[in-house]
């Protein structure tokens, strides 16, 4: 469970990242986050895994403040909770393999891993998280010569072998097409489902926030102006989050190829 | 259809006119100055050419045959003066250009202390580093392998900095989202993204290292440049032919298949 309560952050330069959040995200849960870019969406998410760190109020993870965490205690914290990035973040150099390894470096030791040592269970399972998204065959190719689509499906392997409780999503979509991007959600609620890990994922498109989401916390400014279910949520909602008219760049579209 | 309008022009043209100017005077300066102070006698440098040059010229075409065992025995510890040189430098190079890098461990102190330290190296020129280390080790080769190991880590420790600082920090960021440590994230996102550069330069700077090793025996710091020393003091120039076609050689061969296989590597 991770609960918000009463957190802002100022940013060094005095912008205002987050203005009193008080949210609670249950276990098992998918969240999107919707906003416009600028809103906190990113801010709010890099919070959960301390990327940035909130300047006030208190933010709990499985009932534990995580503000304080230093060294240790924050890499326990990460190897938790897992992330996904708008530009998938890999070693474009290396292997799809050893950047899906790379996702068990938290539980690794260090020598171990610096050497390559891998234990077979870690191998078997960086195997396994690929097959599910479908890209197994692609397992010695270097990340750099893969799509946009696949690379973004190793990212979520890389997240799978970590065998994390939170996964993160920052804007996953953001740099693919249509239907690529349709896929990557998908992959993403299956995960979610079948090893019900809890799901927040940033998104600015109305029409996959509401095809993907369980829950929807809209945000503007740093504040949280809309929290609740799916089933709430009308265009008027997302016009007030966004306070304008929706518009036709907001909508991704291409809902019905998902499938290869 | 209204007409096209041609863009503003830009603003402070004076400002920048005046400063063309004042540079190109500035230059034009410098110029003649040189020209004027070095005092150069044409007639007479043209005499002396016209003396001498046609022996250096003739010998340096009639090499020394006989002296081809010699030639390429010193090439030999040439090229593993170079070698060792060059592998000592890459090594020592790497801990100086993390320190370096300002967005490595360092933080800015470090990085302004190992930028220091690598410039401080910079600007010794190789003979000088050779002649020092004569005067320590004595006149050998390994004066020479550590004066080329010196100069070559001042600008191999400056390329590989630059390197690190242009890493993709995103991916640097992803491993530290997954929980690694320090270490792990070096070895898993810093090194990837460096070592094929790291390589490629190190053996630029080993071609280079040939050609700086080949004259460091003019000083006693051991290779052809001992040889190419007493050739001189004799005015044996046949004998420097067969010198400098063994040089031109290796350098070729050398420089040929750094280019090949630099180009594997990136």
């Amino acid at each position: 469970m991770i609960e918000f309560k009463n957190v802002g952050l100022v940013y060094p330069n005095g912008t205002e990242g987050l203005k009193n959040v008080n949210v609670t995200i249950n276990d098992g849960e998918f969240v999107v986050i919707v906003g416009l870019s600028g809103a906190g969406k990113s801010t709010f998410i890099r919070s959960i895994n301390r990327l940035v760190t909130p300047t006030s109020g208190s933010l709990e993870v499985d009932g534990e403040n995580i503000l304080d965490y230093k060294g240790k205690n924050l890499r326990k914290l990460r190897t938790k909770v897992g992330m996904i990035f708008q530009n998938y973040n890999l070693v474009k150099r290396s292997n799809v393999l050893k950047n899906v390894l790379a996702g068990r470096l938290g539980h690794s030791g260090t020598l171990r891993s610096v050497l390559g040592l891998f234990k077979d269970e870690d191998k078997a399972l960086a195997y396994e998280s690929l097959k599910r998204v479908n890209i197994e065959e692609k397992l010695y190719n270097r990340a750099d010569e893969l799509s946009g689509g696949q690379q973004q499906r190793v990212s979520i392997a890389r997240v799978l072998t970590q065998q994390p409780k939170y996964i993160l999503a920052d804007e996953p979509v953001a740099s693919l097409d249509p239907p690529t991007s349709h896929q990557v959600m998908s992959y993403l609620k299956k995960i979610n489902k079948e090893d019900n890990i809890t799901t927040i994922v940033n998104l600015h498109f109305i029409d996959m926030a509401m095809e993907y989401a369980d829950r929807i916390i809209g945000m503007r400014a740093g504040e949280v102006v809309f929290d609740g279910p799916v089933s709430e949520v009308t265009e008027k909602t997302f016009e007030e989050i966004y306070g304008r008219s929706i518009r036709e760049d907001d909508l991704r579209g291409g809902a019905d190829s998902v499938e290869e | 259809m209204a007409a096209l309008q041609l863009p503003p022009k830009p603003k402070n043209s004076l400002y920048k006119k005046i400063k063309g100017i004042l540079i190109f005077l500035i230059v034009a300066a410098i110029y003649i100055w040189t020209f004027v102070s070095i005092d150069i006698d044409f007639a007479k440098a043209i005499e002396q050419v016209r003396q001498n040059f046609g022996n250096v010229i003739s010998g340096l075409f009639q090499p020394n045959w006989a002296a081809t065992g010699d030639v390429a025995l010193s090439m030999l510890e040439t090229i593993t003066i170079a070698f060792a040189g060059s592998l000592m430098a890459a090594i020592l190079s790497i801990p100086l250009a993390f320190l370096a890098a300002n967005n490595m461990m360092g933080g800015k102190i470090g990085s302004a202390v190992g930028k220091w330290i690598l410039s401080a190296v910079r600007a010794f020129p190789d003979i000088i580093l050779a002649i020092l280390f004569v005067v320590a080790v004595g006149p050998n080769p390994f004066a020479g392998v550590l004066a080329i190991a010196i100069g070559s880590t001042g600008m191999l420790g400056k390329m590989f900095s630059e390197i690190i600082e242009s890493i993709d920090m995103d991916v640097v960021q992803a491993m530290q989202a997954n929980g690694a440590n320090r270490i792990q994230i070096l070895f898993f996102a810093v090194m990837p993204q460096v070592i094929p550069e790291f390589l490629s330069y190190a053996i630029y700077r080993f071609e280079v290292d040939i050609r700086a090793s080949s004259i460091l025996g003019i000083v006693g710091a051991g290779g052809i440049g001992t040889m190419i020393f007493f050739a001189s003091s004799n005015r044996d120039w046949s004998q420097m032919g067969t010198i400098l076609l063994g040089i031109i050689i290796v350098v070729t061969i050398i420089d040929f298949a750094s280019a090949k296989i630099r180009r594997k590597i990136v």
